[in-house]
């Protein structure tokens, strides 16, 4: 019993009393594995970086071949986000509002590419975009040789890279509006319509505005996701240096050369991005929760 | 403006929400339809906004003599006040009042400044002008409510309906608002058909009450013809006319009304 | 039209059939927008993603089934099965308690930096798994500021880098965000009313979590399970950048998949990129399965407490 009475003590100072158990073992628990896992690594990722002269350090991450993969991994990520922001947002739509013969079916299969290992998604886009594969041959044959090698090859180039960044980041949009879009009460289209808004303004004027801190944040994660991206990238990607590599392409090409501190440098830059992306999904998910008039999520 | 509903039958599934309902309201009035839920009062109120269609038939809806039965909603000018208000939750209370004339086509659409002095006019009439900027989340039930009715006046619609429109308000509000409307009614004089399960909501309001239930209509009369006249047994158990021991029987304002509302708690 | 024509005689008013025009309802579109959306949906859902899955099958049975035995029976391959079984069996049980853990401690309590934690326990997920795989090397490699810890006389002092517990360890890193980002919300759903009813009833701590807490949250529970095992046996990135490649030693499956893919044995590769392919579909359907299981679990909570 006394045992129970001093270890309510120090959440009481949280102004939390409660008769729950497990706090320490739970929180210590926590909070040693995420350090060892999370805080100590990523720790000593930025404290080698720091060991490095400043101008040392800059002059690796503003090298030609990084500030080329960084063009290439944020706009193909860029591009991939905007494909699926208007696609997501259609399957959604779809999945939400219609009825239509295979619709659970077509739901689970949005999950495909979070369930297929990268790898494997990768290969198989770099077969299927291929000269010779299904998809690949009709490009080829649509666009002629000549364009083909001039830069509309769908594999072994940066349009592949933009496919296989597509592939990866739609279960993202399409996650993220559905349940959005199920909470939309049908009670404010019906009122715009009372109002004499024809479908295409309440569209526009209602709908839109209701789902876009949503849409936002699907295609925010699809392009956060998209640009550290690796496996499903690198089998169709050229790999050529300073036309064809994604940034993590880069990192893993010097780590093989034993380039440690300009993996290391890059890598720093990658993880700013990494909470960066975390920051702007947050400010829209505050966004979203002032739009809906939840307070929750 | 005249509303003529003539023969509406409405199915969903098996069940059969309306069956034959016949009514017109004239101009001006301010009508009641009043029954226990699932009645199809809220039924009728959707079909007449065009929101929800009757069943293929001879039925027919007129505005002032024009059929309207094949139009939809948007081209109707029917003014609806929802339960929930559906107050679009990303405009101010001055674009939310403003949004039916901003969606008019470019030929009919009034100018800014047009648009500008109705929406405050509105504001004015409802007493909101000082809330014209804030979002609806940021307002009480009443406001909301009062926001919801200004934004159905704007269109200047051919008649208002109103959906339980005390329904979702304490009891001292609802009681204000209820004295407020018919007041408000008093100097629109624009038709009006409003739903209610309360009775005493009903008499106190309305120039004359329809009852519906089972999908019918059972009684339409002014208040006092109502209560003195119940047309069948339906209506005085409805009405609690029927149990001389209880308390509810006839007039006492107050006592039925707080009843009801401890029920519907 | 046509046929009515042969009389002469107009139809009386009243009798005649209207042919009505049926308003639409205000909240769907018309039906050639809604046929049009459709078609787009399903096809690029076809195209886009169901094609990929079925080049995998049809690439892999290409040579025939012998040739896809043989791929699967290649000592090399059977090894880096091994492996990757081996590591996810590590890898989701610890991730699993730690998922437990966190959610108890998030859902349950609250303390100063709570929503720092909740962050940094999503921020596996945005990590560049390269960057991931990075950050142990460094920590554990000879040019690293730990390299007196974990490096004597050039070697490792214990066995980490280029070894199956760098595999495991990388893995729990890209892992380990799943059960509990699923348990968190499920949790803080129910509230802990139950528990304390059941403590105040005399049930100590660890009843209350076994015949309270865990059938309440078990079927998010599963869902995150298979998430996390899922990306477990698939993980590329991170695996890739800790392993040294040493085959029949440190190749996990999809590490084998690329060794196979670069040197042109096209077969091989897709041969056990279609077992891998086969589990991603048991783990859309179990996915699913789970999810509603949970999605209710969730909204019954809900719905229970006003």
């Amino acid at each position: 019993m006394s045992d129970a009475v001093s270890s309510s003590i120090p959440y009481r100072r949280f102004g939390n009393r409660t008769i729950l158990p497990g706090f320490h073992l739970s929180l210590g628990y926590t909070l040693i594995y995420v350090s060892l896992l999370v805080l100590i690594p990523m720790a000593f990722l930025v404290a080698k970086v720091f060991t490095e002269p400043f101008a040392a350090t800059w002059a690796k991450i503003t090298s030609d071949r990084a500030i080329a993969s960084y063009m290439l991994s944020f706009g193909a990520s860029g591009i991939a986000a905007l494909i699926n922001g208007v696609f997501g947002f259609i399957i959604a739509w779809v999945l939400v509002r219609y009825e239509f013969p295979g619709r659970r079916f077509a739901d689970a299969v949005v999950d495909l590419p979070f369930a297929l290992p990268t790898a494997v998604a990768g290969i198989s886009l770099a077969v299927l975009y291929g000269k010779n594969g299904t998809f690949g041959e009709w490009v080829h044959w649509a666009v002629g040789p000549e364009a083909w090698r001039a830069g509309w090859a769908t594999a072994n180039s940066n349009i592949g890279v933009t496919i296989a960044l597509t592939f990866i980041g739609l279960p993202f949009v399409v996650r993220t509006l559905q349940p959005v879009l199920e909470d939309l009460s049908t009670d404010i289209e019906e009122a715009a319509a009372c109002l004499g808004a024809t479908r295409w303004q309440t569209f526009w004027r209602i709908i839109v505005p209701a789902i876009l801190p949503a849409w936002l944040t699907g295609m925010t994660l699809a392009f956060g996701r998209a640009v550290g991206e690796f496996g499903s990238v690198i089998f169709i990607a050229s790999g050529v240096i300073g036309r064809g590599e994604i940034t993590p392409l880069v990192i893993y090409t010097t780590l093989e050369e034993g380039l440690y501190s300009q993996a290391a440098a890059l890598g720093a830059v990658m993880l700013v991005f990494s909470f960066l992306i975390l920051v702007v999904v947050s400010l829209l998910q505050a966004w979203n929760g002032r739009v809906t008039g939840s307070a929750s999520v | 403006m005249s509303v003529v509903i003539e023969s509406i039958h409405k199915t969903f599934g098996r069940f059969n929400a309306l069956e034959g309902i016949d009514l017109k309201v004239e101009t001006g009035e301010l009508v009641a339809l009043l029954g226990p839920s699932g009645s199809g009062k809220t039924t009728l109120l959707r079909i007449i906004a065009g929101l929800e269609f009757p069943d293929d038939g001879p039925g027919n809806i007129f505005f002032h003599g024009t059929d309207v039965t094949e139009r939809d909603a948007y081209e109707r000018r029917a003014g609806f006040v929802f339960q929930s208000y559906a107050l679009f939750q990303h405009m101010t209370v001055f674009e939310n009042i403003a949004f039916g004339l901003r969606v008019r086509s470019r030929a009919t659409r009034p100018s800014e400044a047009e648009i500008n002095a109705r929406v405050n006019d509105l504001l004015g009439r409802v007493q909101l002008t000082q809330f014209a900027k804030r979002f609806p989340n940021t307002l009480s039930g009443g406001q909301r409510q009062r926001v919801a009715l200004a934004r159905a006046l704007a269109i200047e619609p051919r008649v208002l309906l109103l959906d339980e429109p005390f329904g979702a308000l304490d009891a001292k509000v609802r009681k204000e608002l209820r004295r407020w409307l018919r007041a408000f009614h008093e100097q629109t004089r624009l038709t009006t058909l409003f739903v209610t399960h309360d009775q005493e909501e009903a008499f106190e309001v309305s120039d004359r009450v329809v009852i519906l239930g089972e999908g019918r209509i059972q009684q339409i009369g002014s208040p006092a013809e109502v209560r003195a006249n119940p047309a069948n047994d339906f209506v005085r158990k409805f009405l609690g006319l029927d149990d001389e021991s209880e308390l509810l029987i006839p007039s006492p304002l107050h006592e039925g009304s707080r009843a009801r509302e401890l029920d519907a708690v | 039209m046509a046929t009515s024509a042969t009389t002469l005689e107009p139809a009386p008013p009243q009798e005649a059939p209207r042919r009505r025009r049926i308003p639409r309802k205000a909240t769907t579109e018309p039906l050639w927008v809604r046929l049009l959306l459709i078609t787009i949906a399903v096809g690029f859902i076809a195209g886009f993603l169901l094609m990929p899955l079925f080049i995998i099958f049809k690439e892999s049975l290409l040579k025939g089934i012998r040739v896809y035995y043989d791929a699967l029976e290649n000592p090399h391959a059977v090894s880096a099965i091994k492996l990757t079984l081996l590591t996810a069996a590590i890898v989701v049980p610890l991730n699993t308690l730690f998922g437990v853990a966190a959610a108890w401690a998030i859902s349950r309590f609250s303390f100063p930096g709570k929503r720092a934690l909740v962050t940094l326990i999503d921020l596996p997920l945005w990590v560049s798994p390269i960057v991931a795989g990075l950050m142990f090397v460094i920590l554990f490699g000879r040019q690293g500021l730990l390299n007196s810890l974990f490096w004597s006389g050039g070697k490792q002092v214990f066995p980490i880098l280029f070894e199956p517990a760098g595999i495991v360890i990388a893995t729990l890193f890209v892992t380990f965000p799943f059960v509990a980002r699923i348990l968190i919300p499920l949790m803080q759903a129910q509230g802990s009313a139950e528990e304390e009813a059941a403590l105040t009833l005399g049930a100590r701590g660890w009843q209350t979590f076994v015949y309270i807490t865990l059938p309440k949250i078990k079927w998010g529970l599963f869902y995150g399970i298979i998430l996390c095992n899922a990306r477990a046996i698939g993980e590329f990135g991170a695996v890739s950048a800790v392993s040294g490649h040493i085959q029949g030693l440190t190749n996990t499956i999809p590490l084998h998949i690329e060794l196979m893919y670069n040197s042109s044995q096209m077969e091989a590769a897709f041969a056990l990129a279609s077992i891998l392919s086969m589990l991603a579909l048991l783990t859309l359907v179990l996915k699913s399965f789970f999810g509603w299981q949970a999605e209710r679990q969730a909204k019954e909570a809900l719905e229970s407490t006003p």
